[in-house]
Parts: structure tokens; C-alpha cells; sequence
């Protein structure tokens, strides 16, 4: 018992990153109708960033990690307003590639650098353990966890309740009608590549504890698509859903299946999926839109 | 004659390339040109021409070529077992999109990639039967008396087999099927509903043929590069031909060929360029994918009309369905 609740622990924790990239994407999307295939190499230059400022330049970690996100959120503002915006409007190709070369050529970057492509970083806290009773949990992962609802919090409020979360989501719905009501529809384009590089980068900040910090974590973010796919693609909240769903189902499996079989679950159930739920999960319960 | 275009130009491109590079090596050179263009193909039926995405490609490539390589290694002769790969393949290009069928767009990307995930965990697990990582080795083709071991044999092999997809191409593109697809293309609801096309079985003849011809282009490849292994075949193998089939141009059966041609000759030219800038050789392998994303990126840019036609249907804002 006590060791399910571990599993469903760091399940939850992993699928929280999940959800986030997957809710980066959806973010993404949703408002420029562009396709991100670098959010992993997003996530994965933000967690360097945050290792390179506090183990490298020696600022505390906080402070690291803040300077990252927000840098990334700048890089990613700056990458649409000179590469991204020639993909709005294009067939879906267009972004696919343009945002797959971006990736490589950031992978490929960070690549050239000796201490980047040598040695693996972990944080300080990784390993602390956190006792409550008989039940040993991870502290990376309550962390992960109580940092994503967190998140989900103020992302919630920014939406709901800001005028530029608001301007943004009307921009989503309908960018003609949005763009009529005096929206900025171009400053909202830039605002969230800004925001869905900045959450890929929290992302990738909070993955750094659990599976330290090397050249190949952003393939974790392929496991995102599937989460944002069982959300319907267009829900930011279904999307953050998915992933921990996701994120459980895959240490479920990795419990009951034998070993190998649990890194193609999540792509099974995304086909599938697609194949039962084409609207996403939360279709079922909400009935036909 | 469509069959003439295609072998002039790849007679005279091999002729100009043995006169530069020397004979061997550009034969070789060619053998890999026709066998990509042949797997471009594909996309230019599934991109090009019914205007949908895939992501998946390089795992039907990759399907054919393992196909190929268990059933050669036991002596099945190349006419039995080349049409098994190119079956396996457009088994692959149906499954890999039935989910989604009736989404189409975005979806086709998604569904695409994850079965190609899938293909890639298992060639690599399943080690009894592909021994995984460590790859295989492929003999070369043969049939009774007949071999193609020598770059002029592959050469040959690989135009003659080009030649056939080629007029099987320019056939079905002419036909119903390519009307059927274009119009699914064009738009989805008003021309092609409303004109009595399915617009579900539209796309899934060009996922079948377009992965039949990724799992030619793998039974092929194995024999002419003689290893394979699932690395071979990862995601980055699918944005090659995805971007093979961009830069030459989706729309018409040549932009295949000239796309393989950048495709295979991009790596040298950066290879070039990479020893021509400052820095030791640790940082080359970085120094070549930098190269290469920008190559895309410039690509793209410099080139958004590559895809003309598709950019027509992606310009009407539609809200829900995915704009291709």
C-alpha cells in the first residue's frame, strides 16, 4: 500500500511536467494556431539556464531559476516577433518545421558547449526525502507537485481575471472578433510564445530534481503531446488533466507491465484515444459541444 | 512523356556528379538520391497532394527496410519480399492514421507520431527478432544468378524501381484518386463533400500508398547502405523527409527528386562548412545540428510558397478543424 502511494506520488509528479509542456503547447496553439515542436528543447535550455546561473555564476537558486523563466520567456517573445509570426496562417507543415529547426539548432548549440554536453547536474535537494508517518515520499516530487497547483492557480486567476489574460483568450476563441474589439492581436501572438516558453521553462526547472539535467530531457516533452491530445488539444486545463493522467498511467504500468512496455503506453492511449475520444477525455463527461 | 523527365534528369544529374566526385562515390551518391526520392514520393502524395501531415514516415521506411533484412538473411529471394515490405508499409501508413481518420489536420501529425514512437521502442526491445540497438546486417541483393553488389548495379536497381513508382504516380494522380485528394486538399467540406467524395477513404488511400512507398524506399535502403539499425529511423529521419519533400516543392512528382538531392548532399555541404569555421572537432556534432536547424529555418523562411497549394487551403482561418 504504502508503495502504491509512492508510485501514484511520482506519477503524479512526472505527470504534472507532462501537463505543463502539454499545457505550453495547448497555449500556443490555441492562440496563433502554430504547431511548437521545441518545447522540449524550451524546457531543456531553461533548466541549463537555471543550473548554469546557480552552479556556474553562483546566484542562489530561487533567483536562478526566476532569471531563467523569465529569460526564456523573452527569448520566446523575441523568436516570434522575428521567426514565428511568417507561420500564422500557414499550413500547419510550416510550423512543424520552422519550430523543429529552432529546436535543433538550440540542441545543437548547447551541444557545442563542453560542460553542457559532459556532465549531468542535479540539484542540491534532489535526494532529501520527506517523511509523514511510515510513508517515505520524495521531496523533488511533493515540490513538483505543490508547485504545478500552484501554478495552475495563478494561471487560472491570470485568465479569469487580468485584462491581458481575458484579451488573450478572446484572441483564442476568435481572433477576427477579438482583433474588432480592440484587441492587439499581434502583442497577443508574442504573449504566448512568451508564456509558453516561460511555463516550458518552469517545466523544465521543476524536472530538474527528478531526472537531473542533461542534453536528451527534452524528450520528455513527446510525452506531452499525448497529454494534450486526451485534453482535446484546445484545453488548457484538460491538457494539465491529461498529463497527470498520463503521468499515473505510466507508473502504473511501469508496476504491472513488464519493462520497455511502459515508454510506448502513452502513445498507445494517445491513439486510442484519438480513435474513442476524438473530442478529448473530457467529452465523455461534458456531452457533444 | 512523364517517365522521360524524371530519367533525364537523374541520368544527367549522376553523369554530371561522376565527372566532379569520381564514379564510385557519386553512384553511390545516386543510388541514396533515387532511393530518398522514392519515399518522397510518398509524401508528395500525402502532403502534396491530399494536404495532409505526417509525422511518421521514417518508421515506415524503417518497417520496410527490417522486412527486407530478416526475410533477405533467410534467402527470400527480392520479389517475394520486396512487395511483403511495401504491404508492411501501407499497413503501417493505414494504422498509423486510422485514429485519426475522422480529425484529419493536426490530428494525422499526432496519431502519425506516436505510432512512429511506437515502432521505434519496439524495433529497439525486440531484440530476438532485430536485435535491437546492436542493428543488423543486410546481404546484398540478390536473386538466383543475379546480384547488385557494385555502385552501377545499385544505380541501376534504384532508377529502374524509381521509374516504375514514378509512372505509378503520375497515374493515380491523374485519375480519380488524385482528383479525390485534391479536392480534400482544396477544401474539405464545400468541394469535396458536396462532389460525393469520401473524404475518409481520400485520405486513407494516400496514407496506404504513401507508406507503400516508404517501405519500398526501406527495403531498398537496406540493401544499398547493408546496416540498419532503429536509430536510423528516429523522428529526426521523418522532419528530414518532411523537409525533403518541402524544399522541392510538394506539389509536383519532381519536387521529390530535387528534394532528395538537398536531403543527401546537405549533410556534406555542411560538413564543409563546419570544418571551414573555428573550433575543435568536440564541438562538431553540435556544431551540425546548429547547422542544420538553420538550414530549416532559412529553408522555411526564404520559401514559404514551397508549399503553395497547401498555404491556399491554411490561409481560411477556420476555427476547430486544423487549417492544412
Amino acid at each position: 500500500m504504502l508503495s502504491l502511494i509512492q508510485v501514484l506520488t511520482s506519477g503524479i509528479a512526472i505527470g504534472c511536467v507532462y501537463g505543463l509542456v502539454a499545457l505550453s503547447f495547448v497555449l500556443i496553439y490555441k492562440a496563433t494556431e502554430t504547431v511548437s515542436f521545441m518545447q522540449g528543447e524550451l524546457l531543456m535550455v531553461g533548466a541549463f539556464a537555471a543550473v548554469a546561473l546557480n552552479a556556474g555564476a553562483g546566484w542562489p537558486l530561487w533567483l536562478a531559476a526566476a532569471t531563467a523563466v523569465a529569460g526564456m520567456a523573452l527569448l520566446g517573445a523575441m523568436l516570434e516577433r522575428i521567426v514565428l509570426r511568417h507561420a500564422i496562417g500557414q499550413p500547419h507543415l510550416v510550423a512543424v518545421l520552422l519550430t523543429f529547426g529552432l529546436g535543433l539548432i538550440m540542441r545543437g548549440g548547447l551541444t557545442t558547449v563542453p560542460a553542457a554536453s559532459h556532465d549531468i547536474y542535479r540539484l542540491p535537494f534532489a535526494d532529501r526525502v520527506l517523511q509523514v508517518g511510515a510513508l517515505a515520499l520524495s521531496f523533488s516530487h511533493v515540490l513538483v507537485i505543490a508547485a504545478t497547483a500552484a501554478l495552475a492557480v495563478v494561471l487560472a486567476v491570470f485568465f479569469r481575471h487580468t485584462r491581458a489574460g481575458l484579451a488573450l483568450r478572446a484572441c483564442s476563441e476568435n481572433a477576427r472578433v477579438a482583433s474588432l474589439m480592440g484587441v492587439p492581436v499581434e502583442a497577443m501572438h508574442t504573449l504566448a510564445w512568451a508564456l509558453g516558453a516561460g511555463l516550458a521553462a518552469i517545466a523544465g526547472v521543476l524536472l530538474a530534481p527528478i531526472t537531473f539535467v542533461h542534453l536528451n530531457m527534452g524528450l520528455i516533452a513527446l510525452k506531452a503531446f499525448p497529454a494534450a491530445v486526451l485534453g482535446g488539444l484546445t484545453s488548457l486545463p484538460g491538457a494539465l488533466l491529461g498529463g497527470v493522467f498520463l503521468g499515473v498511467v505510466e507508473a502504473l504500468a511501469g508496476l504491472a507491465l513488464p519493462e520497455g512496455v511502459k515508454d510506448v503506453v502513452p502513445y498507445a492511449v494517445l491513439m486510442l484515444a484519438l480513435f474513442l475520444f476524438p473530442d478529448g477525455l473530457s467529452s465523455g463527461w461534458r456531452g457533444r459541444r | 512523356m512523364s517517365l522521360l523527365r524524371p530519367a533525364l534528369l537523374s541520368v544527367a544529374m549522376i553523369a554530371i556528379a561522376v565527372g566532379v566526385l569520381g564514379a564510385d562515390y557519386a553512384l553511390g551518391q545516386a543510388t541514396l538520391v533515387t532511393t530518398y526520392a522514392i519515399a518522397g514520393l510518398g509524401l508528395v502524395i500525402i502532403v502534396g497532394q491530399a494536404g495532409q501531415i505526417t509525422l511518421g514516415q521514417g518508421a515506415l521506411v524503417a518497417l520496410g527496410a527490417y522486412v527486407e533484412a530478416l526475410l533477405a538473411v533467410r534467402g527470400v529471394p527480392p520479389l517475394l519480399s520486396m512487395p511483403l515490405a511495401v504491404l508492411l508499409g501501407a499497413a503501417g501508413g493505414a494504422l498509423a492514421s486510422v485514429p485519426a481518420w475522422r480529425l484529419g489536420g493536426l490530428y494525422f501529425a499526432m496519431s502519425t507520431l506516436a505510432f512512429a514512437l511506437i515502432v521505434e521502442e519496439m524495433l529497439v526491445r525486440w531484440t530476438s527478432l532485430t536485435r535491437g540497438g546492436a542493428g543488423l546486417s543486410v546481404p546484398a541483393m540478390a536473386w538466383g544468378g543475379l546480384k547488385a553488389d557494385t555502385p552501377l548495379e545499385q544505380v541501376v536497381v534504384s532508377v529502374g524501381v524509381l521509374s516504375l513508382v514514378w509512372l505509378a504516380c503520375a497515374r493515380w494522380m491523374r485519375g480519380r484518386l488524385g482528383r479525390a485528394w485534391r479536392a480534400v486538399r482544396e477544401d474539405e467540406i464545400a468541394a469535396a463533400e458536396a462532389c460525393g467524395i469520401d473524404v475518409g477513404a481520400a485520405k486513407l488511400h494516400a496514407f496506404v500508398l504513401g507508406g507503400g512507398l516508404a517501405g519500398l524506399a526501406g527495403a531498398l535502403y537496406a540493401h544499398w547502405i547493408g546496416f540498419i539499425s532503429p536509430e536510423q529511423f528516429g523522428l529526426t529521419f521523418s522532419f528530414e523527409l518532411l523537409m525533403l519533400v518541402f524544399i522541392g516543392g510538394a506539389r509536383r512528382l519532381s519536387g521529390a527528386l530535387w528534394g532528395a538531392l538537398v536531403i543527401v548532399s546537405l549533410p556534406q555541404l555542411i560538413a564543409l562548412v563546419r570544418d571551414a569555421l573555428p573550433g575543435d572537432s568536440s564541438r562538431s556534432a553540435g556544431l551540425e545540428t546548429m547547422l542544420f536547424g538553420a538550414v530549416i529555418v532559412l529553408a522555411v523562411l526564404l520559401r514559404p510558397q514551397g508549399l503553395a497549394s497547401a498555404a491556399e487551403g491554411g490561409r481560411r482561418r477556420g476555427r476547430g478543424r486544423a487549417p492544412y
